[in-house]
């Protein structure tokens, strides 16, 4: 995706005229009327949540949603007349969808967080599921084997993904060949492939026909497939990103094309392009379809990637939930929340190297 | 004196270098640029070939019927209701998440103050990279409980409506909760493809417009609507290529049932082509399912790549016209 660039003088330029934006100046009217109107529907609500027993589903949507938005209008209509009224449903509603979403994603969280940190402890992050069966109570057996099972195969996965990725996005911005468009093309289209689709595959070519067993190189490969897209994008944005005089000014002094890439365009991208390795591993680390039709599962440590099933936490996740013992679901929790704070953490990578990156 | 050599006389022109070097890393770089075309070509292939046997022991009817028996002689397998169940789930999202995302961009790009946005861009970032097996866990556990007592409510008001009714009185395993889930999941690809395609309308447009006296909804539904038209098409549809091929989050909350359920969306009961394969592939009973399951997968693929490209096709038009 092409972004357009501003240039900062001009930026700055705007703001100035910001400031003077007379038609966004507020009365005090004005003031006074919003102020009501977010006030007393939430007052009047509130009154009816505590005294009846409307069901809340029915007194958020059809009570109070359209109590808002007549309030809303009728402020808008007393200080601006008709026009306003439309202007002011939609602030309501983009409001209301904000609150929407951040609930989700608070509940989400929370749920996340608040049941999984009772299956957590030392033996959980470190011991793997023999002799655990769903009934086995907390304090035994863990994901130490799933967590091991996922660095490996998302090791196995970069190391395809990864240069692969990169070599794409060389293509496209250091090579620049005739078949730009089309690989462009084809990168988008692969990252629109199915999770499921890219286990069968690999389940088709290499386990199906018995090049491979179910193993974690299967699964990697697999993971390879969804990764690569990412990466490949994103770091054709990043080396998209470094100027052309470094290279022009590399070729004028005498080196060849293949070491302006490797000696000067790729060192000075380095930390976009790990941010875009990352951005891929934190793209397929919680991918579970793939898990379970090329990695299936394994209860013992594995450190072989090539001769027998593992174990991942998404498929350790799956093979929890909807258990009908307590201790089990408990423990889906807590692996989730250790995929959890796995991507967070990769993510905040992410975030740390761009800033950096901007900062410069 | 010490003669030194002349150096070697190079081509600089920047498109072929005559440089041994250059050619072999120009040959490895453009081959494994190809990856891309080569994987999507092998799945074609690979799971294209896993179809035909389906197809030719089925014919048409593996794409038209609704049954689905790999224990009777012959097996059956028909996957129409699972298609169907997939753009069933598919509409559910939409008119879920595509109002709410394109209102919380709105709010992001045009309401909220700088500081706040930065946060929400971060806050809808993290969201998009939950796991979609949490997602599933969540609903289980979470969702299920609140969305069963929203579809009887549903039901206890508007169930005079074909749309809510519910007969069974019960109100887990359907195509609502399902379509929520995948809503969830759609809202931040979807939030954060409108949110650049919105915060893209020129500053001045929109100064000029509010000084000429639209109020944000004019300004939204003549300017900056208008303008990214095409983006906000391309990312709608980029979340229902992932909406289609999700399986994991769906596999959770929805009864798979092989009979077409047309449109009672919280009666228990759907259908959904990934998490059939999924379902399915643990217990399939040997070769003949497994590839009818590969079989499910190629159209599947088929389907998802369709709308895929549709969507870029459509955000990079817009994309040319703009710049």
């Amino acid at each position: 995706m092409t972004t357009t660039l501003f240039d900062n003088s001009r930026v700055s330029e705007l703001r100035l005229q910001q400031a003077a934006l007379p038609w966004r100046r507020r009365t005090a009217n004005f003031r006074v009327a919003v102020a009501i109107a977010v006030i007393v529907p939430p007052v009047i609500v509130g009154l009816l949540w505590f005294l009846t027993s409307i069901p809340k589903p029915i007194l958020m949507l059809v009570i109070y949603l359209p109590l808002q938005l007549i309030a809303s209008a009728i402020a808008a209509w007393s200080q601006r007349g008709t026009k306003a009224v439309l202007d002011s449903a939609i602030i309501v509603c983009a409001i209301g969808a904000t609150i929407f979403s951040f609930v989700i994603l608070i509940s989400v969280l929370w749920s996340i967080v608040s049941n999984g940190v009772h299956a957590l402890s030392w033996a959980f992050l470190f011991q793997n599921n023999v002799y655990i069966s769903p009934s086995t109570p907390l304090g035994y057996g863990g994901v130490g084997n799933a967590i091991l099972g996922t660095i490996m195969v998302v090791v196995i996965a970069s190391l395809f993904a990864v240069p692969l990725g990169i070599a794409t996005a060389v293509y496209i911005t250091e090579v620049r060949g005739k078949a730009v468009p089309y690989v462009r093309f084809f990168v988008q289209a692969m990252s629109g492939v199915p999770s499921v689709v890219a286990g069968l595959f690999i389940l088709t070519v290499f386990i199906l026909t018995g090049v491979l067993q179910s193993s974690g190189f299967a699964a990697g490969l697999a993971y390879a497939i969804l990764m690569l897209p990412t990466v490949a994008r994103t770091a054709e944005e990043v080396l998209k990103l470094i100027p052309d005089d470094l290279r022009t000014g590399a070729l004028a002094l005498g080196s060849t094309r293949a070491r302006v890439v490797m000696k000067v365009v790729l060192p000075a991208a380095k930390t976009g392009l790990i941010t875009a390795a990352i951005l891929g591993i934190a793209r397929v680390v919680g991918e579970t379809a793939p898990l379970l039709l090329t990695a299936l599962s394994n209860d013992q440590t594995v450190l072989n990637p090539f001769n027998q099933p593992i174990t991942a936490l998404p498929a350790y996740i799956f093979s929890n939930v909807a258990q009908p013992y307590p201790d089990a679901v408990t423990r889906a929790w807590g692996a989730a929340l250790v995929l959890v704070i796995l991507v967070a953490i990769l993510f905040t990578i992410t975030r740390v190297l761009t800033a950096k990156r901007v900062r410069r | 004196m010490v003669q030194t050599a002349p150096p070697e006389v190079r081509d600089l022109s920047s498109s072929v270098s005559s440089h041994k070097g250059d050619r072999v890393f120009n040959r490895v770089i453009t081959g494994a640029a190809f990856t891309a075309l080569i994987v999507l070509a092998g799945i074609t292939v690979f799971l294209g070939a896993q179809t035909v046997p389906v197809l030719h022991s089925q014919g048409l009817s593996f794409l038209t019927t609704t049954v689905w028996n790999p224990t009777a002689t012959p097996a059956q397998y028909g996957i129409l209701g699972m298609l169907y169940g997939s753009l069933l789930l598919a509409v559910i999202a939409l008119v879920i998440a595509v109002p709410a995302s394109l209102l919380l961009s709105v709010f992001m790009v045009f309401m909220a103050p700088k500081k706040v946005a930065t946060v929400m861009t971060n806050v809808v970032d993290l969201m998009a990279a939950i796991p979609s097996v949490i997602l599933g866990l969540w609903a289980f556990y979470v969702l299920n409980p609140a969305a069963v007592e929203w579809q009887k409510l549903l039901n206890q008001y508007l169930g005079w409506f074909p749309l809510f009714k519910n007969d069974s009185g019960n109100f887990l395993g359907t195509p609502f909760i399902a379509g929520f889930v995948l809503a969830v999941m759609m809202i931040p690809i979807v939030t954060s493809v409108t949110r650049e395609v919105l915060g893209r309308t020129p500053p001045e447009l929109i100064n000029a417009s509010e000084a000429l006296g639209c109020s944000m909804w004019t300004m939204l539904r003549y300017v900056a609507i208008p303008f990214g038209r095409g983006g906000i098409v391309g990312g709608i549809m980029l979340g229902l290529g992932r909406a289609l091929g999700e399986t994991i989050a769906v596999f959770f909350v929805l009864k798979l049932v092989f009979n077409i359920n047309f449109f009672h969306i919280i009666q228990s009961g759907g259908g959904s082509v990934a998490t059939l394969i999924v379902s399915q592939f643990g217990e399939s009973s040997g070769n003949p399912e497994t590839q009818a399951l590969l079989a499910a997968g190629f159209f599947l693929f088929a389907g998802t790549l369709l709308v895929n490209i549709l969507a870029n096709l459509i955000v990079r038009r817009t994309g040319r016209i703009q710049s």
